[in-house]
């Protein structure tokens, strides 16, 4: 038996290396500072009967080779699949589904623009390419800048390889797509507004960007990504978020991973040099002796733990400046009936609905981000999974969740306790002109700010993906340039939350690539 | 008459890479529109006894080889030094930075003593940056899509020369390109006006704001002059930055270049996929072996050629690049000099550059009404009054202020144009912003010139009024420029090739793409 690895952080990526750790046949402990695992996944009556995902609405999807490996299919998690993939609403009465299949998608698009329908196929096959090459990037651990092993640089060249196959028009728009303002990346491929709106919160959700921001067609690239290295259209757990923290749970324990809930970290403890981990000290005061640790939450709350003097000085001032300020706000509504939602039928509603006129609407609600403000209109994201799993609230009744963009983290006048209130009513007087009458069917609501997010879960200045998904925090440089191999400077700490390569959505990704860059190494 | 090269359009580009092409032997012949040399970079008397550099005011990082090669002092260019930035902040206080470092360390310790210390470590990581990145300025973008080992091995070798540079250095380097200037500064400085001053030089001629990501970049332009210890990176030239372009015409002309102004080129000619030569506006057709457009991609493809000319996919390319120009000029002719509120009286302070840009906030609201349609009502300013430093531009007493203002989106909001009202509205939006730090100014303007983005497009030729031929955004940098895969200076027609600022390495005076592209195209000569 090696010596006891500790886990830190009880989120999807804390539980998937957890548990491919304890599967090598390593003696994990895990401990999780709330009162259950999941982190982002997780599932709680806000009344009576009415199930809501408290924080994350749907799986990343969760990536293919995690699924397989985890089998957590064994431990009671299934999908509700759905074949519409987004609903764009305009607030104006009109309604367009984007499917997952593209010809029926074509055939929506008429409607509005016949340019549009003929070049969707078109856009939706590159779209996929391009995520299917990032998504090869995403399996494995970023190569070491100063000293690439053999075996990275065969990868890096297996990469080249699979870019140089994508042709020159395509390889072209890769390194095109991710530097670019989201808006422009979709305008190219998509006129009608509502629908270029819808596509391009892709490239923003949970960053600190607004569509026209340069950079955020990299989050669109990435989604993509995602959507290729899993099953796109399976991304509601039956039952809720929840039901995957318990499958990931019961899978962690069954591989023998001890877990530990109700415990939060007070300190990463170093030896006497200041060079190597020897443990961790909890909040009751009780200390864990472990040589390697391994953290599943973001990078600076983990940094913040350690010993300032265990990291060199340019290492420290680097993870101080790490960007990871959220404004997403997340509102969840118990509701006695189903909204009405003007030219939307049933089907269409059982997806996410992308709420938008166009583009600059999403960007003026950026723009009051950066001075400091929430928006008077913001940007929307609502779900209603009780359409696709009636479990969740009663008969006739619904559940409804929503991403509000944007509400930043630093408010420049007061604080998030007092304006909690007047977010909620501008998020439900927007929400008023694309379901009219909703505010009548409100049993209870719930308002998540960006400091909630922080105090709640643990997630630094609110940051849903541990920090901001930008091309200077990518890749190689995710968290931080050439510590992007799962490793930090003191020696036996490892990071494997979503603040390292890939990140991104509840995929998994990062708890595996970590697990096995750890098992190579120990 | 046949010519060995023909190049269309007399800016400061197309002159530099006739004069190379003559100096190498080649018959070449520069056709320009207007009736004066130097395109954006011209001098004009716009009102009697008063020369304004029109358009670009200062001259940055004109290559020193360059100068060298051309022999460019003998043919009247004497470049005088631009020193420092006046800041007027809203306190009512100033930030005043100038080329001596030690002074500048001492100004900003009045305002935080921990930017003044950041100050010496920021310059040396500049420095540092700009010794990366000279050297890409200066090469041939290569085809990362081609097999050409050449181009593997030049991008290689900047992978090379990347690994070697200390971590501190690489990160900078990695944050350069891709972050927001604002960002970027955030790291070391904590005085707003620092902040937003030094991130000005961030988005000059873009339309972007300076927390949008990609800004950063730019801010290296200012450090990279002081590499070569020869000139300083920012300075004027005497008669104008029309005095620039004069001269390299002299030694293009010195070398048995042929120009002609008020030549407007009406057409390319091509014969199976192959330039030919030039069609007047006036009917005459030239003939050359190849023909070099120093105009944006825009007028060189889908003005001066036809749509079933070009491939399908290299047009819509060249349509999808962005020009969306962002700027306006507003040239003044004063009866004295402005006096500012925050260091009153004339003085050294008046003699460099004097930016409005307060606070980092006041930049990006500027930025949010060009974004929605609107030219700012509170534009950041940078304004050089080049009488103080070159007499000979107004008459005795009298002062001309070069004003370049941003953002003047070209673009307004659905239904409103760039009408002679709109254009007063916004001479006078610069106005009462100067104004505000300068109260006399009003009393002082004697003449005004005002150009909007509309203005600079019908005068020079630069499409959308971008005075960089094309937005300098990431995706349309290096190997992207302009057109990806089109990079290297030639284009799909077999002998026609590119040679403006729509190329690597893009805009101001710096005469990189002429050069360069004259080198490409004495190698397919020699080939």
């Amino acid at each position: 038996m090696s010596a006891p690895i500790v886990v830190i952080g009880g989120g999807v990526n804390g539980l998937v290396c957890a548990t491919l750790l304890a599967r090598a046949g390593r003696a994990v402990t895990l401990v999780e500072r709330r009162a259950q695992v999941g982190g982002a996944a997780v599932t709680r009556e806000l009344a009576p009967g009415f199930l809501v995902p408290t924080a994350a609405h749907s799986v990343g999807p969760l990536r293919a080779d995690v699924a397989r490996d985890l089998r957590l299919g064994e431990h009671g998690l299934e999908f509700v699949t759905s074949e519409a993939w987004m609903t764009a609403l305009d607030g104006h009465g009109h309604a367009v589904t984007l499917w997952h299949d593209p010809a029926r998608t074509a055939q929506a698009l008429a409607a509005y623009s016949q340019r549009d329908a003929e070049r969707w196929a078109a856009f939706a096959s590159v779209r996929a390419r391009l995520g299917a090459v990032v998504a090869s990037v995403f399996a494995h651990t970023p190569p070491s800048i100063d000293a690439p092993t053999p075996a990275e640089l065969w990868r890096l060249l297996h990469t080249g390889r699979a870019f140089r196959a994508l042709g020159r028009s395509d390889g072209y728009r890769l390194l095109r797509w991710g530097p670019m303002p989201v808006a422009d990346l979709v305008g190219e491929h998509v006129e009608t507004p509502m629908v270029a709106a819808a596509l391009g919160a892709d490239g923003v959700i949970g960053n600190l960007m607004g569509p026209w921001s340069a950079g955020s067609g990299l989050l669109f690239l990435l989604q993509a990504a995602n959507d290729s290295a899993g099953n796109a259209a399976a991304t509601w757990p039956r039952g809720g978020p929840g039901k995957l923290a318990a499958a990931l749970r019961a899978a962690a324990e069954q591989a023998g991973v001890s877990i530990a809930t109700g415990v939060g970290v007070a300190s990463i403890l170093t030896d006497s040099a200041a060079v190597a981990t020897t443990g961790i000290r909890l909040d009751d005061g009780r200390t864990l002796d472990a040589a390697l640790i391994v953290s599943g939450i973001d990078p600076r709350r983990t940094f913040g733990l350690c010993e300032p003097m265990a990291m060199p000085a340019e290492f420290r001032w680097r993870a101080t400046n790490y960007r990871g300020t959220g404004a997403l706000a997340k509102i969840n509504l118990a509701l006695s009936g189903l909204p009405v939602v003007p030219g939307a039928d049933r089907e269409q509603l059982a997806t996410k609905l992308r709420m938008a006129p166009d583009i600059d609407f999403m960007e003026r609600a950026f723009d009051h981000a950066k001075y400091g403000r929430y928006s008077p209109a913001p940007w929307l994201e609502a779900f209603i999974p009780s359409l696709i799993d009636p479990t969740l609230a009663p008969t006739g009744s619904h559940v409804m969740s929503i991403y509000a963009q944007y509400a930043p983290y630093h408010l420049r006048e007061g604080s998030w306790d007092t304006a909690r209130e007047g977010l909620l009513h501008a998020v439900l007087d927007t929400l008023d002109r694309y379901m009219p009458g909703v505010r009548s069917l409100i049993v209870e609501a719930e308002v998540m700010t960006p400091a909630d997010l922080e105090r709640k879960w643990g997630l630094t200045g609110g940051h849903i993906h541990h920090g901001e998904l930008a091309l200077d925090q990518l890749f190689t440089m995710r968290p931080l340039l050439g510590w992007s191999q799962y490793r930090t400077p003191i020696a036996g700490l490892w990071l494997c939350g979503a603040g390292t390569h890939p990140g991104l959505g509840l995929t998994g990704g990062s708890g595996a690539n970590a697990a096995r860059a750890i098992l190579k190494s120990h | 008459m046949r010519y060995d090269a023909i190049v269309i359009g007399g800016g400061h580009n197309g002159l530099t890479c006739a004069a190379y092409l003559a100096k190498a032997g080649k018959k070449t012949l520069v056709l320009e529109r207007r009736h004066v040399l130097g395109g954006a970079a011209v001098t004009e008397e716009v009102f009697p006894g008063y020369k304004f550099s029109v358009c670009s005011y200062v001259v940055s990082l004109l290559r020193p080889e360059i100068i060298r090669d051309l022999d460019l002092p003998s043919h009247g260019l004497e470049l005088l030094p631009l020193d420092g930035t006046l800041t007027p902040m809203d306190s009512g206080d100033y930030l005043w930075r100038v080329n001596d470092h030690s002074k500048t360390r001492r100004e900003i310790a009045r305002h935080s003593a921990k930017d003044a210390d950041a100050y010496d470590d920021y310059g040396m990581a500049m420095v540092e940056m700009g010794r990366f990145a000279k050297p890409i300025l200066a090469m041939t973008p290569p085809d990362p899509m081609s097999l050409d080992p050449r181009g593997l091995l030049a991008l290689l070798s900047i992978g090379k020369r990347f690994r070697k540079m200390r971590y501190h250095d690489k990160v900078n380097q990695v944050q350069l390109l891709t972050m927001s200037a604002v960002d970027f500064l955030d790291q070391w400085f904590e005085t707003d006006a620092l902040k937003a001053t030094m991130s000005a030089s961030g988005i000059i001629g873009t339309f972007l704001g300076v927390r949008s990501p990609g800004t950063a970049y730019v801010l290296l332009h200012h450090y990279m002059g002081e590499i070569d210890g020869a000139f300083r990176s920012w300075g004027l030239s005497r008669g104008g930055t029309g005095a620039v372009s004069n001269a390299i015409a002299g030694a293009a002309r010195r070398f048995g270049a042929e120009i002609r102004t008020e030549a407007p080129v009406a057409k390319i000619l091509t014969r199976g996929g192959r330039a030919t030569g030039v069609a007047l506006e006036n009917g005459d057709e030239i003939l050359g072996d190849v023909v070099v457009s120093s105009v944006d991609p825009r007028l060189t493809f889908e003005r001066f050629m036809a749509p079933e000319d070009l491939p399908d996919e290299f047009l819509e390319g060249v349509r999808r690049y962005k020009y969306r120009g962002s700027s306006g000029k507003v040239n003044l002719a004063l009866d004295g000099l402005p006096d500012f509120t925050c260091l009153p009286g004339p003085g050294e302070h008046l003699r460099g550059a004097i930016s409005i840009s307060p606070s980092v906030d006041y930049m990006e609201r500027a930025f949010d009404q060009a974004k929605h349609g609107a030219f700012s009502s509170r534009p950041y300013i940078d304004m050089v009054i080049p009488t103080l430093s070159d007499s000979s531009l107004a008459p005795p007493g009298k002062h001309v202020m070069s004003c370049f203002v941003q953002y003047a989106p070209y673009h307004l909001s659905p239904g409103d144009v760039w009408d002679d009202a709109r254009r007063e509205a916004f001479g006078d939006a610069v106005i009462d912003t100067i104004a505000q730090h300068a109260p006399n100014i009003r009393s002082l303007i004697r003449h005004r010139q005002v150009l909007t983005p509309l203005d600079i497009e019908r005068d020079f030729g630069l499409s959308e009024g971008n005075i960089f031929q094309g937005e300098l955004s990431l995706e349309q940098l290096f190997f992207l420029r302009p057109v990806p895969g089109w990079a290297q200076y030639a284009t799909p027609i077999h002998k026609l090739y590119m040679c403006g600022s729509a190329t690597h390495p893009g805009g101001g005076i710096m005469g990189a793409p002429g050069q360069n592209a004259a080198a490409r195209v004495l190698k397919d000569f020699r080939a």
